[in-house]
């Protein structure tokens, strides 16, 4: 805290008294002589010029007594309490300088130094600024090391020749080949197959995350032709419901959801356009490599059509604080981070956003690749694209402008009528305030107090009159004309036409002049906030090409330690420099950054992007990846269990065209994918415990939304509608009030929420209990691998929950009219309703002595609680 | 640690689950569906040990200090100047400008003069802590017990941003809140209870709801379970009306036999076995819960003693006093929150309107409450290795709002802590001559957390997360131990 007012202020004194003191002069050590040198050549680079960690600067006396952001460094008289010295003894962490300890003379010379009282007789010479420029630009120019590109996960992948198991039944299929070998020479042994129950079962819930009716499953049973699994994965592939499982495995990955997150939580009422968009890509079954480019650049490409507008929403999938952001520019630059950090981890399988404060501790990630990065995504703003026809878009705005310009004269009047009347109100409502306060306003301006200027100007500014208190003090007169000008306003808004359909996306803009969005206004008598220049020019016209904002290099990730001006630009470990950092679209609106991003992700020679997503559907499909971390291909990641296969099929994935339906094709069609889950060999349990080389099928726990989907589908009760704006399933009052804010509509606990869970609201400060219970994700950061936990509350659950209950008892009344035959027929029917199969002998025994005491409802309850229901085998 | 942790990292193994009893040797007994009340049901109190459960206990780095700890969580933002924190210069240069230099940021309209606290300080008990007129009880009761910090800093003057702050030591969403980390690094001693249970204001939650108490990228099981103060603790704990006990007897009884039909099917499958260990704990957990909550079993001095008696003191009483029962059952973390946005003018801290009335209403609601807490504990021998961490969000500032309010201030907040063998009575770090800024011994948010580890009996830089690629930690790179609270 420094001091502002003149000395005869006491408070000055007051809050000065710490300066004082440090100014008397000592003998002994001499500051110049032996301070200042240790100071210029030892603690500036960093606290210098050209940076200042922790805030702390050194050059002046005054700002090294201001101290850092954690408080004053230097106490006069006092060493043991000053942390300047405690820093460089090694009594506090961490040690300083950073670069090494400074020798025992000189430690000793600043604490004597610090005991005389810390005087500072002299500034600090400058001649260091030059040097300590040169150590950050250093920093700046990082090379990637020698050999790191010998990594695995930086060569590009090669497709090499199955081997050989010498088994014709393995031979038949490069996946089995390979995978076979493995464990051949680890002397495991395979499960048999599974049987064609568990197999169309299987089928079911991992491509559409619903399992079979009996009637789908007996179809399938009953197919006896040879290419009977081919025909099914087939029919499957082209089922709708295939989008909404697998779009959803990537809505974790773009971190997806339909509210802001933080204190307000605004709902994003365009957000599930995106979503739709998503499922819908995968029910066509867009190539990967467009998928991407649209996500990232859908409005710098070619052909940019409302599908591609919509898929920029990727990008704004950020938790957002949406409260008053031009005054914190630091959230800005967050929400780039957290974009750095999807693409990285998402679809880079690399932890870029490590990056951002220092060079990757373990990958050769420079800091410098994570503002290269920065700059090509940093022309981005937030923008709603119209989903109509230019000319509707133009005749809507046009149409807009009318109506605000034909109120605008209307409401002056209303407001010349009123000013009387107001100024008559607020002067009663300053009277009701305790007297100092009032004295305060009143004081003619000139002659208030510095305090009265304060307090007058919080007052006046944020005192303000209700037009329902207008209204009640009008004289007849006026209030009849008041009347007719409020009439009239309503009568020109009628003109006013509907809102257009929009998309959430981005485009490039200038983020310094975006108009305010939602919770940007200014509270009630906030004061200078940074101002639009011009409405509207923060998009750029066309008609000269688009420049980006000027993005920097920041020290120590700090918006006040700005560097070189960033070019855009890739991660340097895994770019062979082939590809084009802008590729300027012809309208020249943007900068063609994203979208040169977006071709570089996706080039034939980008060795990370296919292996990832490849290895991404293999996760879902076995439980466990070839690479077991999802999202981290670099050095601390785990190395993969398979290299040659996962080169095999990242390659085989761009060779077929970048198509998800064919590489599901192709795994489903091996017969590793087809082994049985119900299998043990001890030589294998000891060998590998954690089935790493896949001897048998993993069994996997149905994620939340499947676990919601399975019930509503078997009790009968599923909408199978599709797409369209979020449902909201009933939540209990304790629930909704542990978070009041953004919106949870209210919906009847029926038809209109029994739709698939892909389609239940994401509130970021709410998720859904049921979901949170079955170990949802965070919905804020892109998620790879769901944890699966096992705890009670999940058995609370489905013992007891309402909503459980119902639909136990909905799948009981559906059996008691599907099957009226009696016992035996409803326990079969229930059972393949399930379970899709029969009950074995046993199975069938105990169900009808437990039906001969109790009712179908009760035993409904029983099966969704079986761990068969709720898990993938 | 490993590096990467796996879905079957965190299931319970078959094998040691539970007491090897079964759901059918727990349905033959009594008690169990339907506990009468007045009777504890056998095994409550600490229940069977599940080895390889997320809550199984885990060995502490160090001998702690404190088994522990309960949380009370003042929402809204509570005043240093009027609490804790006396400012006498306040007094000496009323309604003069504030000075600094660059912005003062403040978080609603200008900022206003310097406004005296209308409340007035007295100290209290040999160690002479000053402590406002609004905590009679707790002053008068207590002064020597707490440890308060005068010198907390925080990042965010926004609520929300700064609630997740001190509770997970980050202004963003989605990482593990200090519950979570205690859970997971010291498990729990009673199985059949959660081992973060979180207790919010039955006038609403707290600024930023459930992400307050959210594991975040650790495993969904270690977040904090909500636990209601009145009627079943926890949500689907019992089954709604209309489904009778016998009908859920009969029903587990067929789960027990078609499960252990379908584990025969099912060889060397862990996680079949994992989740009848879960029915199981589950079955446990239906009648320990409710017993935990159930303070009608206090007798009448105690519920005095928290001030259940008077309808001010009743709400958060009966939260301390749930705290205390489940403190003594094992429970590892509790989390009270006093103030609900429901109201955030009225129903919290955050004195932007009149920081007299405000204040004063929200004293008299938890004075009585926490002393009686404090009481309890010592009296039942639990203080001394229970830590009670009092704190807001943020500080409020020296400046008024509008004459009578004060605006968020996250420069300086004064917390305090008591028990866990603490040295009571002495203020530690110090706030500018007006509470504006910490300026002495600056504790940090990290800094606190690495406290509340070290009691625990924890490293805060060895107790890690892998995430990322990272091993992440609490305290990030940051984090320092309060040494006058650590020294024993």
């Amino acid at each position: 805290m420094l001091v502002r007012l003149a000395a005869k202020s006491a408070v000055a004194a007051l809050a000065g008294a710490l300066l004082l003191e440090a100014q008397e002069t000592g003998a002994g050590v001499s500051f110049v002589k032996d301070i200042k040198p240790i100071l210029e050549t030892r603690c500036l680079k960093c606290h210098g010029d050209t940076m200042q960690a922790a805030k702390l600067d050194l050059r002046t006396r005054e700002a090294a007594f201001r101290g850092s952001d954690k408080g004053p460094v230097i106490v006069a008289h006092k060493p043991e309490e000053s942390s300047l010295f405690k820093k460089i003894s090694g009594a506090e962490k961490p040690l300083m300088p950073m670069d090494g300890k400074l020798p025992e003379a000189q430690i000793a010379a600043i604490r004597a130094w610090i005991e005389q009282g810390a005087a500072w007789s002299a500034p600090l010479d400058g001649g260091n600024a030059a040097s300590a420029k040169q150590n950050l630009a250093a920093l700046e120019k990082w090379t990637v090391p020698a050999g790191a590109r010998d990594q695995w996960a930086f060569r590009k992948p090669v497709k090499t020749t199955p081997p050989a198991t010498g088994d014709a039944a393995w031979d038949r299929h490069p996946i089995d080949a390979f995978v076979r070998r493995t464990q051949l020479d680890r002397k495991l042994t395979p499960a048999p197959l599974a049987s064609p129950a568990m197999l169309v079962r299987r089928a079911y819930l991992d491509l559409t995350g619903l399992p079979p009716t009996p009637a789908e499953a007996r179809a399938f049973l009953d197919d006896k032709s040879p290419n009977a699994w081919e025909k099914l994965i087939d029919r499957l592939l082209d089922s709708p419901h295939y989008g909404e499982r697998w779009g959803r495995h990537w809505l974790d990955v773009a971190r997806y959801a339909d509210s802001n997150g933080y204190e307000h939580d605004f709902d994003r009422p365009n957000a599930w356009r995106y979503r739709d968009y998503v499922i819908q890509a995968f029910n066509k079954d867009t190539p990967y490599n467009t998928f991407l480019e649209e996500q990232l650049a859908g409005d710098e490409m070619e052909q940019v059509t409302h599908e591609r507008l919509i898929a920029t929403g990727f990008l704004r999938n950020y938790a957002k604080v949406g409260f008053r952001e031009k005054d914190n520019p630091q959230f800005r630059v967050d929400y780039l981070d957290d974009m750095i950090a999807t693409l990285g981890r998402g679809v880079l399988g690399l932890t870029v956003q490590c990056a951002r404060c220092h060079n990757h501790k373990f990958d050769p990630i420079g800091q410098q690749d994570y503002y290269k990065l920065q700059a090509s995504l940093y022309g981005y703003v937030e923008v709603d694209h119209p989903l109509t026809s230019d000319a509707e878009a133009k005749a809507y705005h046009a149409k807009v402008d009318a109506v605000n310009a034909r109120i605008k004269p209307v409401q002056a009047e209303m407001r010349a009528l009123e000013e009387p009347y107001c100024a008559k109100l607020l002067d009663a409502k300053y009277r009701k305030w305790p007297q100092n306060i009032q004295d305060a306003v009143f004081t003619p301006e000139e002659k208030r107090t510095a305090g009265q200027v304060l307090l007058a100007n919080q007052i006046i500014r944020t005192t303000s009159v209700t037009p329902a208190e207008i209204e009640k003090s009008l004289a007849p007169a006026d209030l009849a004309q008041w009347k007719a000008l409020q009439a009239r306003i309503k009568e020109i808004e009628n003109d006013r036409p509907k809102p257009i359909p929009v998309a959430m996306g981005i485009t490039d803009g200038d983020y310094r002049y975006v108009p305010d969005g939602a919770g940007d206004e200014p509270a009630p008598g906030k004061g200078p906030r940074r101002e639009t220049l011009e409405p509207g020019s923060f998009l750029a016209d066309g008609k000269a090409p688009y420049a980006v904002p000027p993005s920097y290099f920041l020290h120590h990730g700090d918006m006040g330690s700005p560097g070189s001006v960033m070019k855009p630009g890739f991660v340097a470990v895994v770019d062979d420099g082939d590809c084009a950092t802008e590729i300027r679209p012809a309208h020249q609106r943007t900068s063609g950054r994203r979208l040169a991003l977006a071709r570089w992700l996706t080039s034939r020679n980008h060795p990370l992007t296919s292996r990832v997503i490849v290895n991404r559907a293999w996760r879902h499909h076995f439980g466990r990846g070839i690479v077991m971390t999802l999202d981290n291909f670099g050095k601390v990641g785990e190395p993969p269990t398979h290299p040659e296969l996962l080169d095999w099929l990242a390659v085989d994935f761009m060779d077929q065209g970048w198509s998800f339906k064919k590489l599901h094709k192709l795994i489903m069609t091996s017969r590793v994918y087809r082994l049985s889950s119900q299998f043990a060999a001890s030589e294998n349990l000891s060998t590998d415990a954690d089935n790493q080389y896949l001897w048998r099928y993993r069994a996997q726990r149905l994620e939340a939304e499947a676990v919601r989907d399975s019930v509503l589908a078997v009790s009968g009760s599923l909408d199978r509608k599709m797409h369209g704006p979020a449902i909201f399933p009933q939540l209990p009052a304790e629930v909704l009030e542990s978070m009041d804010k953004g919106i949870w509509r209210k919906f009847e606990d029926g038809p209109a929420v029994w739709r698939r869970s892909v389609y239940v609201y994401r509130k970021r400060g709410l998720p859904l209990p049921f979901f949170e219970v079955f170990d949802l994700p965070d919905q804020n950061v892109a998620t790879g691998t769901r944890l699966t936990s096992t705890v009670p509350t999940q058995a609370l659950t489905l013992l007891n929950n309402e909503w459980i209950l119902t639909q136990a008892r909905r799948l009981a009344d559906r059996v008691a009219i599907e099957a009226p035959g009696g016992a035996g027929e409803q326990v079969d029917l229930v059972y393949w309703l399930v379970f899709s199969r029969s009950p074995s002998a046993g199975e069938k025994r105990v169900a009808q002595e437990f039906l001969a005491k109790n009712t179908l409802n009760d035993f409904t309850h029983v099966l969704l609680n079986l761990s068969e229901f709720i898990y993938l085998r | 640690m490993p590096r990467f942790v796996d879905r079957r990292k965190f299931l319970f193994e078959a094998g040691g689950g539970l007491s090897g009893l079964g759901l059918a040797t727990l349905l033959a007994q009594d008690n169990l569906l339907g506990a009468e009340s007045g009777v504890t049901p056998a095994g409550c109190a600490t229940g069977g040990v599940v080895t390889s459960s997320p809550f199984a206990p885990k060995p502490p780095h160090f001998a702690p200090r404190a088994k522990r700890v309960i949380s009370l969580f003042m929402s809204g933002g509570v005043s240093q100047m009027d609490t804790y924190d006396p400012k006498p210069a306040l007094t000496k240069f009323a309604g003069e400008p504030l000075p600094v230099t660059g912005d003062l940021i403040v978080r609603q309209g200008h900022p206003g003069p310097l406004m005296p606290s209308p409340f007035t300080f007295k100290q209290y008990g040999q160690g002479g802590l000053p402590i406002s007129e609004l905590f009679p009880r707790i002053a008068e009761n207590h002064a020597d017990r707490l440890a308060v910090i005068r010198s907390v800093k925080g990042r965010s003057n926004d609520h929300v941003m700064a609630s997740y702050e001190l509770a997970s030591g980050t202004v963003r969403m989605g990482w593990p809140s200090v519950g979570s980390w205690v859970a997971y690094g010291l498990g729990s001693d009673n199985q059949n209870l959660p081992a973060f249970v979180v207790i919010y204001d039955a006038r609403g939650g707290p600024f930023g709801g459930p992400s307050n108490w959210s594991a975040g990228y650790m495993p969904a099981a270690y977040q904090g379970t909500i636990f209601r103060s009145k009627g079943n603790p926890i949500f689907d704990l019992r089954p709604p009306e209309g489904v009778s006990d016998d009908a859920m007897r009969s029903r587990l009884g067929l789960l027990d036999k078609l499960n252990a039909m379908d584990l025969e099917k099912n060889p060397a499958n862990s996680e079949l076995a994992a989740r009848i260990s879960a029915y199981e704990l589950a079955f446990r957990m239906q009648s320990c819960a409710p017993e935990a909550v159930d303070v009608d079993r206090e007798p009448e001095a105690t519920k005095k003693l928290y001030g259940i008696d008077n309808p001010i003191t009743a709400p958060f009483g009966r939260q301390c006093l749930i705290a205390r029962r489940l403190a003594e059952r094992g429970v590892r973390y509790v989390q009270l929150y006093h103030g609900g946005i429901g109201n955030q003018n009225t129903d919290t801290w955050d004195a932007h309107g009149n920081v007299k009335e405000n204040h004063t209403a929200h004293a008299a609601e938890t004075d009585t409450p926490i002393a009686g807490l404090l009481t309890d504990l010592k009296e039942r021998g639990l203080l001394d290795d229970t830590l009670v961490l009092w704190h807001s969000e943020f500080g409020r500032m020296p400046i008024s709002q509008r004459g009578l309010g004060r605006d968020h201030n996250p420069g300086a907040m004064s917390i305090w802590m008591a028990g866990a063998k603490i040295h009571g009575g002495q203020a530690i770090g110090a706030s500018d001559d007006f509470g504006y800024k910490a300026s002495q011994q600056v504790v940090t948010v990290h800094d606190l957390h690495a406290t509340i580890l070290h009691l625990l009996g924890m490293d805060h830089t060895k107790l890690t997360f892998a995430f990322q690629g990272r091993k992440m930690r609490l305290t990030d790179v940051y984090g320092e131990v309060i040494p006058q609270i650590a020294k024993a």
